[in-house]
């Protein structure tokens, strides 16, 4: 018993080393596979508000840029409000807008933080778009923000089809730059033309269908392959985002437990 | 007094470290974490394993803020067992060690040594766990070496200017 003390006692710094480091481990793990603690991310409260504090800053630098944005996006929002004068589309959707506090466009796994978060009505698996397209979906919520996992990670894995033919793939990104995305899972046997028009599916209620993702930049089919290799010019210029929406669908819950009750 | 130091340098880096190093986002090879410097210039007058812990803690604050949970505990608690050791090894003057480590109190072959051995190291762990798989090991190999060069010329010329 002593002699196993001793030991103990001996290799007591490689002991806690090792331990500390199975919490490190456990602690990833966890944040790979689950969703995330709103504490212990950029989620929290004291981080968030350091970021936008900057970023309230930072934004008086681009103010023209951004005004240009939003006329833009207010001549859509006029276009669509006489769209939908004439067609009622049966999506029960409504859009809250949030800034963006703190971002990274040039890591494999790249993540948004929003101003907006419980408090708002924000919940984890609403989509987030911006006036030019898709932006990405809501990963971890907090009272006042939230974490956005956006196209551009290398985890994400949206639904999109094309708006020419409505054959459906899947997009995805490979880590490099964040300008560009691939297209995965179309079939040889479509014709894929540069310049063709990626837009949502509207497969899952995360986004409604039709919203701009990007264009085809290059397409290759390889000898003897069965599936396209496609590169998507994105519409969303993530190295200046700054405003968002987010997507709330009011029947969202329900076609997911129902998706869910299928398994 | 010793302490408060090393607290006061931990509050300024932590924020150049988040809300400058981490917000430069040059080509995707360039994430350089000079908060290590902190853990580096560490005086080895407490015990091993709080040492340990401190790169936990510190580690653990580094992840919060950049949403990569375990990752930087990881390579700090890593970082923080290796450096008693290493310090054995190139340190030839020991008298000086209960001060902050610094150019001044080990010389600056063996401060080279030591910063280059620990910063590459707690880097490519970074970006190891990070990356979560060798798919991308080249990508994380380039990005440990940019990296790792920018954060070392940071602390050495750190401690050039004020411990010469």
């Amino acid at each position: 018993m002593q002699s196993l003390l001793k030991i103990l006692l001996r290799y007591s710094n490689f002991l806690v080393f090792i331990a500390l480091e199975v919490a490190a481990f456990l602690l990833i793990s966890l944040n790979n596979a689950a969703p995330r603690s709103s504490l212990l991310s950029t989620a929290n409260e004291v981080v968030a508000w350091q970021h936008e504090v900057v970023s309230t800053v930072n934004s008086y630098f681009s103010l023209r840029h951004q005004n240009d944005l939003l006329a833009a996006e207010n001549a859509d929002l006029r276009n669509q409000i006489c769209a939908m004068d004439s067609a009622e589309n049966g999506y029960a959707l409504h859009y809250v807008d949030a800034k963006v506090v703190q971002m990274t466009t040039d890591e494999l796994h790249n993540y948004i933080t929003i101003n907006r978060g419980s408090k708002d009505g924000v919940m984890r698996g609403q989509g987030v778009r911006n006036s030019e397209g898709v932006v990405g979906i809501v990963r971890t919520v907090g009272r006042n923000y939230s974490v956005v996992l956006p196209v551009i990670n290398t985890r994400m894995n949206l639904s999109c089809r094309f708006a020419k033919n409505d054959y459906i793939g899947t997009l995805q990104w490979d880590g490099k730059d964040s300008r560009f995305a691939s297209l995965a899972d179309v079939a040889a046997h479509m014709v894929v033309n540069t310049g063709d028009t990626i837009v949502t599916s509207g497969l899952s209620p995360v986004f409604p269908e039709g919203v701009p993702v990007g264009i085809v930049e290059s397409s290759q089919l390889k000898e003897g392959d069965s599936y396209y290799t496609i590169r998507v010019r994105l519409h969303t210029n993530f190295k200046r985002l700054k405003y968002v929406e987010v997507v709330q669908n009011a029947h969202q819950t329900e076609m997911e437990e129902l998706t869910n009750g299928m398994d | 007094m010793e302490w408060t130091r090393q607290i006061g340098r931990y509050i300024i880096v932590m924020v150049l470290q988040v809300l400058l190093f981490n917000r430069l986002q040059m080509g995707g090879l360039c994430h350089p974490y000079i908060y290590v410097m902190c853990l580096l210039m560490m005086p080895i007058t407490l015990s091993h394993s709080a040492d340990m812990l401190i790169g936990a803690l510190v580690g653990l604050a580094m992840d919060v803020c950049c949403n990569s949970l375990g990752i930087h505990m990881a390579g700090c608690i890593l970082l923080m067992f290796i450096r008693p050791y290493l310090i054995g090894v190139v340190v030839n003057d020991k008298d000086r060690l209960n001060e902050q480590i610094s150019l001044r109190s080990i010389g600056f072959e063996a401060l080279v040594k030591y910063v280059v051995i620990l910063v590459i190291l707690h880097h490519l762990t970074v970006f190891l766990l990070g990356a979560w798989s060798l798919s991308h090991i080249h990508f994380v190999l380039m990005e440990t070496a940019v990296s790792s060069l920018i954060t070392i010329l940071l602390i050495i010329g750190y401690n050039a200017i004020l411990y010469k």
